[in-house]
């Protein structure tokens, strides 16, 4: 492993999953369970003459930042493409019982200042979802993390962090976008029904799963930051995702409340006139949306650097505050 | 009797399940849903044994206009998202009422999928889906029992969006051509180069990537088979009674996602996911005050 100084300028999209987890945390505090000492494996696996993994392709654990208990889910994509199967799972699950409990305890003990000192989950997706060696049980898994997801809402922050080479898809498309704040880099994508498979379902004229450049328009970072999915785009380096997460856990829940695109019949109403919107202006690619936005050169976001897209780029306005 | 199959047909389903003639499309207490918008999703209140429901369904004869991926039951964009109205208008026609009066949601599930298109990728189909599972969430925390009712197709995404955050989930047997999985066999066999009889034996003992009912029942996927589709009203009514009774006990938990976890280390199909959860917990145990 890395020294804690240098995970923390590496790149997010090659970091493995468990050097994001030590990383994104405070120098030495990451204390990994279920860790692959405990060989936590897939029983499934080695039935279908697959290899297994130690950690089953996720590593948990809890860590600090500041004063705050965060408690870490982070997903490797080098397993299996970082699907979801029974085992990981249910370490995924642990994680969301043992932070929801652990804030019921730090609530009784310190009823004036709880929200400064409850744990916080932070998530970082790289996966194409259920796990179709095991897909039954990985389904199942699913359900149980948007159950905890709806749980947490008012107690235990959750902020899921995408920029990982797989992305995110599949169910954990919406996993994601369900928690309370989305950080993502230019390189990270999210989305439900992935490239390949909409080319399977619909055929290539709906969507070349080849071409790299539509797949980044249509489910990568810039284009959910316009959409307003992603709340946040950073650089690609561990520390950078790190240091805006640090942000948002210095602000009280409250505020962190307004960065949710779905949760509320006011929120789906909003989505409902996008929807509305996607029926009158029919896009043929995300640029017409770019244009519709107010970027008057929409071919030219794809280029631009962070910085200038954050400066210049035109985001949906938002109707709930 | 022969079972007749009733896939694809969410409205007689509906017939089936409610009190006759009490079904009133897109009226949830106070709130008209707009009849215009998922025509596929049917949404609206009825009777069940006399005791006000929502139901929550599909009409697999039914296109999208404006969206062209989204047929024969697929829920789209539109769809999931007057689904998701469905619920909160339940929640608000109860707002108030002690946890035992919430009215009960009733989703009749027969879905093969979301809608698989680039402008549903380009406006966030993953959204859509997950607004209406928070809602469901939200309604069974506020007291609201949820039960789904599987008739036909309860396949991956659609199954997610629509059933599995259900208090309680039944299904019709395999006799009424239900179908249950994330993938067909077929195609688990392409994807893990295995041979289709390999994997039929290999589900023989393990009930882990095979489709159907019994499977999903030995995993704890779903409560309870319903032989006959005479029975759903009685099966329906009898967990909608038992969720009330779990929730006024202070027993959530035990129905729901995780409840079926339990459930499914009980059946014998998903016995390490509670092995797993004990272990982590055990670990955490040990650090936890450094925490406190």
């Amino acid at each position: 492993m890395k020294a804690w100084e240098e995970l923390i300028s590496s790149s997010f999209y090659e970091a493995t999953a468990r050097q994001r987890a030590h990383g994104l945390v405070d120098a030495g505090t990451f204390n990994e369970l279920g860790g692959p000492n405990k060989r936590l494996k897939s029983p499934h696996l080695p039935e279908l003459g697959e290899a297994v993994s130690f950690d089953d392709g996720v590593v948990t654990g809890v860590g600090r930042i500041g004063a705050r208990p965060v408690f870490v889910i982070s997903q490797e994509g080098r397993f299996i493409g970082g699907a979801v199967g029974e085992v990981g799972g249910a370490k995924t699950t642990a994680i969301f019982q043992m932070a929801l409990r652990l804030h019921d305890k730090i609530a009784k003990k310190y009823p004036e200042d709880a929200s400064l000192r409850a744990p916080a989950i932070i998530y970082s997706f790289e996966t194409g979802g259920v796990r179709l060696h095991e897909a039954n049980a990985g389904l199942l898994a699913h359900a149980e993390q948007m159950e905890l997801i709806q749980e947490c809402r008012g107690k235990v922050p959750v902020i899921s962090l995408i920029g990982s080479k797989v992305g995110c898809f599949g169910g954990m498309g919406f996993v994601s976008i369900s928690t309370d704040v989305v950080v993502m880099s230019e390189l990270g994508r999210i989305g439900l029904t992935g490239p390949e498979v909409i080319e399977q379902e619909m055929g290539k004229k709906e969507f070349d799963s080849s071409d790299r450049a539509l797949i980044y328009r249509t489910t990568g970072g810039k284009h959910k930051t316009i959409m307003r999915d992603c709340s946040f785009l950073v650089d690609d380096t561990i520390g950078a995702f790190r240091d805006q997460v640090k942000t948002l856990l210095n602000m009280p829940y409250e505020q962190l409340k307004k960065y949710r695109s779905i949760g509320s019949l006011k929120l789906v109403q909003e989505q409902l006139s996008l929807v509305a919107l996607a029926a009158v202006l029919q896009p043929k690619d995300s640029t017409d949306v770019w244009a519709h936005f107010g970027n008057d050169n929409p071919e030219g976001i794809p280029d631009m650097e962070l910085e200038e897209f954050c400066r210049k780029a035109k985001l949906r306005h938002r109707e709930v505050e | 009797m022969a079972a007749t199959s009733l896939v694809g047909k969410g409205r007689a389903a509906i017939s089936l399940i409610l009190d006759e003639g009490t079904f009133e499309e897109n009226r949830i207490g106070g709130t008209v849903l707009d009849a215009g918008l998922g025509p596929g999703a049917v949404v609206g209140s009825g009777r069940l044994n006399g005791r006000v429901v929502t139901v929550i369904a599909n009409d697999a004869k039914l296109r999208n206009p404006r969206f062209p991926v989204v047929y024969a039951g697929i829920i789209g964009l539109e769809e999931a998202y007057k689904m998701a109205e469905a619920v909160y208008a339940s929640i608000a026609a109860d707002d108030g009422l002690p946890p035992e009066k919430k009215r009960p949601l009733v989703l009749i599930v027969d879905s093969p999928g979301n809608g698989p298109g680039k402008i549903e990728e380009i406006f966030g189909m993953n959204k859509a889906t997950g607004a209406y599972q928070l809602a469901l969430i939200e309604a069974r925390q506020k007291g609201h029992p949820v039960v789904a009712m599987i008739i036909g197709r309860a396949i991956s995404g659609a199954f997610l969006c629509h059933g599995l955050q259900a208090d309680r989930i039944l299904t019709l047997s395999k006799e009424y051509g239900t179908m249950i999985h994330v993938m067909p066999l077929s195609s688990i066999a392409r994807i893990t180069k295995r041979d289709i009889e390999t994997l039929e034996t290999l589900s023989k003992t393990n009930p882990v990537f095979a489709s159907g009912a019994d499977y999903f029942y030995k995993l704890g996927g779903v409560e309870e088979i319903i032989e006959d589709s005479a029975n759903m009203r009685e099966a329906i009514s009898r967990h909608i009674d038992e969720v009330y009774a779990f929730n006024s006990a202070g027993r959530r938990e035990e129905n729901g996602p995780r409840g079926r976890g339990a459930l499914g280390a009980k059946r014998g199909g998903r016995k390490k996911r509670q092995q797993v959860l004990a272990l982590m917990e055990q670990e955490f145990a040990l650090i936890e005050d450094e925490y406190l």
